[in-house]
């Protein structure tokens, strides 16, 4: 059977200190209780994830759902916002991680990425030398989410399928966005239109979408 | 939670909460005043004719099926909108809330660690094996009879629907909400309805239930005269898909054979164009490859160890249709009445495990005469008196019926089984749901009791059997039921004797 690999990369840096990290935790765990009850997800989802800072961190790996076991997300004191090198690790997860198709045996769905940040890459050579590479990947589908007034979406629309902004980085918007989430993982289940299109459920209010 | 108001076109108040608590694929869902009805809201604006299409359901078509004699019993099976509300250019309608037995009671294993309970028991909790080995906690499960009373309730709420003039268009476990531990089934979403004459919806289906022909055509435009839509025929594809996925908990398209390296193109040919029954009898290369399937959801991912055969000859015969010689050709895929009539017959093949803790319960004889249950592969070792039923068109000549009885201890016999005029569906009468005999195991003899049966005769000895007296099966036996020209006549055989 078919895995759908879905993977979140959540900006952990120091901006993000105090009422955004406890949101996002409070998001994150929301997000797993939801997709748990969805027996469709949990036939099929593996989900990693990895935060970055000063430090790329890989919180876990590719993980079937109802195993995953979500760690408190800490935050540093300060630092920089290492999103180029947090790619960089994403790109190499993949490659371990992913299974292609042989002319045997199937190999999973197109992973999904969402990618959440309150500011810009820090390490913007690296980061420049790592997104095409992302973008070469095959993707099922990038969203990247800018959050908060210092986040900068320029940078994300350089690989991603679709930015969402959040104008404030307070629980509510946070619960909106990984709501959203949630429900675009679980989209796969429903109703497919006959003009072939939408892929994605569309936004809660609170969320702005960039295309 | 805030609550908003306005009134419907049917013109009644109608109180519903800000925020909606559930989004569909095409609406989000609205608790109305109480959580007495939902208001579902069309996320796209409808045009001109999807309103007029949502109109007839909600008003034409409803009052056909819901109006009529006979039409309260529809309301367990089929969730209707019954009134449509327009509110700020948004387009909703306004549907009654399920039973209570569609939400899960105990939910998942480990003290519902999954956090289910109270949740609706949407179709695909059951209908995959991983998930009933590992999450559902058993007091949900029901056994295997219970998947066939369901595809019985789903092929008689299906046939309605066609016999009406509709077609579903995106029947699938999302949309069907099933009770296995009481027997119970429900459509829901009955919305996306194609109404003859009138433009249809803007689905193509759900995926695994989407019709190969809808979706091999699936990228041309709307409007393209090649483009397959939803149908009847779609319907029929949808129902025997729900129908092999509540008996064998596996999808019979999703098999191990790649047709390209792109998942979402092969995921399109082998659901369309190149879709290919997994248990093919003779080109195998569907076949679900074992080393790749997860291990909680054997053994019923393992086609060799629960063959679609174990649902039996009946039913066999619908499946071969469906997914392998009908599988592309629409028009011959079997109609929900045969699906009905075969899950109703395969009733009478089953039998009871004699393994106490058999996770499935009950079994279909496979008309050998060694039967085992092929889940748990226990032996039946008891004498099995089989009755074959024959009925007459012509006095004096009775011809098979291709209906056999399993007896099994206190088993009942029904006017269905011994008058041909009478078949169990929605317009049987209550007078002919009692039973009109049993049978026992007796000082190991099999008896049949006579309940109700006035003119009951054993052939062979030419004796009456009267209400209240017993018959001794043994091999050879004829029993004429009554003296009636739809009369039914039963030759008994016995297995294991």
């Amino acid at each position: 059977m078919r895995r759908l690999p879905v993977y979140l990369l959540i900006d952990t840096s120091g901006s993000m200190r105090g009422e955004a990290i406890h949101a996002v935790n409070n998001g994150l765990q929301t997000m797993m209780a939801s997709l748990r009850q969805d027996p469709h997800a949990l036939d099929s989802v593996h989900m990693s994830l990895i935060t970055f800072d000063k430090n790329v961190n890989l919180i876990f790996g590719l993980t079937e759902l109802s195993s995953v076991q979500l760690p408190q997300i800490t935050t540093p004191e300060s630092g920089p916002t290492f999103l180029g090198e947090a790619i960089k690790l994403l790109i190499a997860q993949v490659d371990k991680e992913v299974s292609i198709s042989t002319s045997e045996a199937k190999g999973d769905w197109m992973p999904l990425l969402f990618i959440m940040t309150d500011g810009k890459p820090s390490d913007l050579q690296v980061f420049e030398e790592q997104y095409p590479k992302l973008k070469q990947k095959n993707f099922g589908s990038i969203v990247a989410c800018a959050a908060g007034p210092k986040a900068k979406e320029e940078y994300l629309k350089l690989f991603a399928d679709h930015v969402v902004t959040l104008d404030t980085t307070d629980a509510n918007a946070f619960q909106q966005f990984f709501k959203w989430v949630s429900a675009s993982v679980s989209v796969g289940n429903q109703s497919v239109g006959a003009s072939d299109e939408m892929v994605l459920p569309p936004p809660p209010p609170e969320v702005n979408l960039v295309i | 939670m805030g609550m908003v108001s306005s009134t419907s076109v049917g013109g009644k108040r109608l109180e519903w909460e800000e925020t909606f608590f559930a989004q569909g694929g095409m609406k989000d869902v609205h608790w109305g005043k109480n959580k007495n009805y939902v208001v579902a809201f069309y996320r796209d604006d409808q045009d001109a004719n999807s309103k007029e299409r949502i109109k007839n359901i909600v008003e034409t078509y409803r009052e056909r099926i819901f109006n009529l004699e006979g039409g309260e019993y529809w309301k367990g099976l089929l969730v209707w909108p019954y009134d449509m509300i327009e509110y700020q250019g948004k387009l909703g309608i306004v549907c009654p809330v399920y039973g209570s037995e569609f939400f899960f009671k105990y939910g998942s294993v480990n003290n519902d660690m999954l956090g289910i309970k109270g949740n609706e028991k949407e179709g695909k909790w059951f209908a995959s094996a991983s998930n009933q080995n590992r999450f559902l906690d058993n007091r949900e499960k029901g056994n295997w009879r219970s998947y066939f009373r369901i595809g019985i309730l789903l092929s008689r709420a299906v046939k309605r629907l066609h016999s009406a003039g509709l077609a579903h268009s995106d029947l699938s476990y999302k949309n069907v909400l099933i009770d296995p531990e009481g027997g119970h089934a429900c459509i829901i979403d009955n919305d996306s309805l194609v109404v003859p004459g009138k433009y249809p919806p803007d689905v193509v289906g759900t995926p695994d239930f989407i019709a190969p022909e809808v979706m091999a055509t699936k990228s041309l435009k709307v409007g393209d005269a090649n483009k397959a839509l939803p149908s009847m025929n779609t319907d029929k594809h949808a129902l025997a898909i729900l129908i092999y996925m509540y008996l064998f908990y596996r999808h019979p398209l999703r098999g191990g054979k790649v047709h390209d390296m792109d998942p979402q193109i092969d995921e399109e040919l082998s659901m369309g164009e190149k879709a290919l029954f997994v248990e093919h009898p003779t080109d195998h290369s569907n076949r679900p490859n074992l080393n790749d399937v997860k291990k909680s959801s054997l053994p019923w991912a393992d086609v060799e160890a629960i063959p679609y055969t174990a649902a039996g000859p009946y039913l066999k015969v619908l499946f071969d249709r469906a997914f392998i010689s009908d599988l592309h050709n629409p028009m011959g895929r079997p109609i929900a009445n045969e699906w009905e009539i075969a899950l109703v017959k395969t009733l009478d093949l089953m039998q009871p495990c004699m393994n106490n803790s058999c996770a499935q319960k009950w079994f279909v004889f496979d008309n050998t005469t060694s039967p085992k249950c092929p889940f748990c592969n226990t032996p039946y070792t008891q004498k099995l008196p089989i009755l074959n039923l024959y009925s007459s068109k012509m006095e004096g000549q009775f011809l098979p019926d291709n209906h056999r009885i399993m007896v099994y201890h206190n088993q009942y016999l029904y006017k269905w089984h011994v008058d041909r005029s009478v078949f169990p569906n929605e317009r049987l009468s209550a007078a002919d749901k009692k039973p009109v005999g049993y049978f026992v195991l007796h000082h190991n003899e099999w008896l049949f009791i006579n309940q109700t049966l006035s003119s009951l005769k054993s052939v062979e000895d030419d004796k009456m059997i009267d209400i209240g007296a017993s018959i001794n099966l043994k091999e050879g036996v004829k029993l004429l039921f009554s003296d009636k020209p739809t009369a039914r006549l039963a030759v008994v055989q016995i297995v294991n004797s």
